[in-house]
C-alpha cells in the first residue's frame, strides 16, 4: 500500500476529531474540509459536521470542490443552519471544534490571516480571519494547522499581527480574556504533529522522513519535544479509501508545494485494519 | 428611513446603480464564489463610481474588482480572496500594500453582532471574542463594556447601517420581493440594517411565483429591482447556474499581471454592457454552468484542475 503525504496529513488532521464532536471547518481549508468527512466515514460516524461556508449540516457531497460555498457541500443534508444560527451556536459554546490555519502561527497558537509585516503598510495583505478572531474564544477545541512549516517563515516566534487569538496573547491569557472555549489542542504540520502544554506547542509525532533536527531548523519558536516522540502512525486502508472517495478533485493538494507532494509512504503489510481511535 | 411602500419597483441596472452614491457604505450580498452581486458590481465600475466603503463577509473578485477599478476609499470585510484555489485578491492586495485604501478588516460574527444593533436601533452590542486579537487596533470605534450583570468584560461594537445592500437573487417580482437559496449568508441581515436594497434577479416572476417559493427578501426593504440575467456570473446562483471558476482564473490571471492587465479585462468584459459581458463569456459557456445538475460527472467536471496549466 503507497500513500502522498496529501493522504496522510488529511488522515492525521481528522484523528484529532473525537466521536460525537460538533465540528466546523473555515472557508478556504481543503485540507481540513476533506479531513471531518474522512473522520465522519471512519472513527468518527457520529460526529455533527458543519460544512463550511454552506453551513450545512452532515451533507455528503459527491466531490469537494475548489471553493467553500458551493452548492455539492450541501448536497444529502437535511438542513442547512442560517450563517447567524452557526455563529450563535459557535459563540455561546455549542461548538467543539474548529479547523484554523495562518500565513504565521506562533508557539501559543496564536495565528495571523491577516498581514505580514505592518498592519498599516503590509508587505504582503494576506486575505483575512473570516469569523476566526471571535469563534477563537468560545469554540471548545482548536485544530491548528499549516502545509508550509518547511518554509520557516510559518511557525514563527511572534505573529506580525494576531488575527486569531492561541493560549496566550499580549493581554494575557484566555482564562483573564475571559474566553470561553479551551483553545488550540493540536498543530498538525507536513512535519508532524504537536499538541500544546501549558498553553505551548510541544512536537509529539513525526512523519518518518523527517528529523527533528529539520523541524527544528524550520520552527521560530523554541521548539519543544515529547520524550517520548513518536511517527505519526500510517494511515489504514479505511482512511486512505475514504479520502480518496471523498476527494475526487484533490482539491487537498493545492495546500501542498510541488516539492511536498513527491513525498510518497509505503507500507509493506497491508493494513485492514479501521484505522486509529482518534490521536488523543 | 421608513420601509418602501409597495410599488413596482422594477428599473434598469443603470438606475439601480445610481441609487449607490460616490462615498456610499455599500454591504455586498452573498460570499465568496456564491451569489455575488457582480453585475451591480460591473454597473458601478462603468459608472466610475468612487469613494465607496465596502462592507461584507467573505468576498472575492466583487471587492478585487471594485478596489481595482478604483471604486473604493474602505474595505471592512472579514476575508477577500479566492482561497486556497487561486490565492490572495491581487487588486485588493495591491492597494492595502500601497496603502491606496483603508483596509478595517473585520470579523463575521463582529459584523453580525454590528448588523443586528443596527437593525434594533440599537447604540451598541456586546461580543465576547475579539479581545486580544489585532483585529481591535483596526478598529477604534470598539469599546470594552463591563457586564452589569456579571462583571464580564465583553468588546462593545456600534451599529453598521450601510446605506445601501447590493444584492442578487434568482428570482423575484417587480415589488421587489427576492427569493433566495441558501447560504442566504448576510444578505438577510443586510436587507434589514441597510437604508435600502437594491437587487438585481436572474428572472422577474409573478408574485404568486415568488411567494410559491418563498420570499427571503421582502419588497418592503427593496428600493429597486432590476432584471439581469446571470447577473451573479461569475459567481454561481443556484439552483442556476454553478460558479465559473475558468473565468475567475482568467480574471485572477489578469489582475496578478498588474493594472494594465486589469484594464485589459475591465475592457473586455466589463466596460461596455451586461449584453455584450454575456455575449463575451459566450451563450455555449453559460448553458454548461446552467447544466450543471445534468449529472454529477458533468458537475464536477465544472471544477476540474486538470486544464490549470493551459
Amino acid at each position: 500500500m503507497t500513500w502522498t503525504i496529501d493522504e496522510w496529513f488529511v488522515v492525521a488532521l481528522a484523528r484529532t476529531i473525537r466521536p460525537r464532536e460538533t465540528v466546523f471547518h473555515g472557508f478556504g481549508s481543503p485540507c481540513a474540509q476533506v479531513a471531518m468527512h474522512v473522520a465522519r466515514r471512519t472513527h468518527a460516524r457520529d460526529m455533527l459536521l458543519v460544512e463550511g461556508a454552506t453551513y450545512a449540516i452532515n451533507p455528503d457531497p459527491p466531490f469537494i470542490p475548489p471553493t467553500s460555498n458551493d452548492d455539492s457541500l450541501r448536497q444529502g443534508a437535511a438542513y442547512s443552519m442560517r450563517f447567524e444560527e452557526f455563529f450563535d451556536a459557535a459563540i455561546r459554546g455549542d461548538v467543539d471544534r474548529m479547523f484554523l490555519s495562518g500565513g504565521q502561527i506562533d508557539g501559543y497558537g496564536n495565528t495571523n490571516v491577516t498581514a505580514i509585516g505592518p498592519a498599516g503598510r503590509p508587505k504582503v495583505k494576506l486575505g483575512g480571519g473570516g469569523g476566526g478572531c471571535n469563534l477563537s474564544a468560545t469554540i471548545g477545541h482548536l485544530t491548528v494547522w499549516t502545509t508550509r512549516h518547511r518554509s520557516g517563515r510559518t511557525l514563527v516566534r511572534d505573529c506580525d499581527f494576531v488575527t486569531d487569538m492561541g493560549h496566550r496573547t499580549r493581554l494575557g491569557t484566555r482564562a483573564e480574556l475571559g474566553f470561553t472555549g479551551g483553545g488550540p489542542q493540536w498543530l498538525v504540520t507536513e512535519l508532524g504533529v504537536f499538541d500544546y502544554r501549558q498553553g505551548q506547542a510541544r512536537l509529539v509525532q513525526t512523519f518518518p522522513d523527517v528529523s527533528v533536527a529539520e523541524v527544528r531548523a524550520a520552527t521560530g519558536f523554541a521548539l519543544q519535544v515529547a520524550g517520548d516522540l513518536r511517527t505519526v502512525p500510517p494511515p489504514s486502508a479505511s482512511e486512505l479509501a475514504a479520502v480518496r472517495s471523498v476527494d475526487p478533485l484533490g482539491v487537498r493538494t493545492s495546500e501542498f508545494s510541488a516539492k511536498e507532494l513527491a513525498r510518497v509512504f509505503e507500507s509493506r503489510a497491508f493494513d485492514q485494519g479501521h484505522g486509529q481511535d482518534c490521536a488523543c | 428611513m421608513s420601509l418602501f411602500p409597495p410599488a413596482d419597483k422594477r428599473a434598469s441596472l443603470a438606475d439601480a446603480a445610481a441609487l449607490v452614491i460616490d462615498g456610499a457604505m455599500v454591504a455586498l450580498g452573498g460570499g465568496l464564489s456564491a451569489r455575488l452581486p457582480m453585475a451591480l458590481v460591473r454597473e458601478l465600475v462603468r459608472q466610475r463610481r468612487s469613494g465607496l466603503h465596502l462592507v461584507g463577509s467573505a468576498h472575492s473578485i466583487d471587492v478585487d474588482m471594485l478596489v481595482g477599478a478604483g471604486a473604493v476609499r474602505r474595505c471592512e470585510e472579514s476575508y477577500v480572496g479566492f482561497e486556497q484555489d487561486f490565492g490572495l485578491a491581487p487588486a485588493y492586495r495591491r492597494a492595502a500594500e500601497d496603502a491606496a485604501i483603508e483596509v478595517a478588516e473585520s470579523c463575521c460574527a463582529t459584523i453580525l453582532a454590528q448588523l443586528r444593533a443596527a437593525e434594533m436601533g440599537l447604540p451598541f452590542l456586546p461580543v465576547r471574542g475579539v479581545r486580544g486579537s489585532d483585529i481591535v487596533r483596526l478598529h477604534p470605534e470598539y469599546a470594552e463594556v463591563t457586564c452589569p450583570f456579571t462583571g464580564e468584560t465583553l468588546v462593545a461594537v456600534p451599529p453598521l447601517r450601510p446605506d445601501v445592500a447590493l444584492l442578487h437573487a434568482p428570482s423575484g417580482d417587480r415589488y421587489g420581493n427576492l427569493h433566495l437559496e441558501q447560504p442566504y449568508v448576510l444578505d438577510e441581515r443586510f436587507a434589514s440594517a441597510s437604508r435600502m436594497v437594491v437587487a438585481t434577479v436572474d428572472e422577474l416572476v409573478s408574485t404568486e411565483q415568488v411567494t410559491a417559493a418563498g420570499v427571503t427578501i421582502p419588497g418592503h426593504l427593496v428600493a429597486a429591482v432590476a432584471h439581469v440575467p446571470f447577473g451573479a456570473h461569475p459567481a454561481s446562483c443556484y439552483p442556476r447556474y454553478a460558479y465559473d471558476r475558468s473565468h475567475l482564473r482568467e480574471y485572477v490571471a489578469a489582475a496578478q499581471s498588474g493594472p494594465e492587465g486589469l484594464d485589459k479585462y475591465l475592457a473586455a468584459y466589463v466596460q461596455d454592457s451586461e449584453e455584450s459581458y454575456r455575449g463575451a463569456i459566450g451563450p455555449d459557456r453559460l448553458s454548461l454552468l446552467a447544466a450543471w445538475s445534468r449529472s454529477t460527472d458533468a458537475w464536477q467536471e465544472l471544477f476540474s484542475r486538470a486544464g490549470d496549466s493551459a
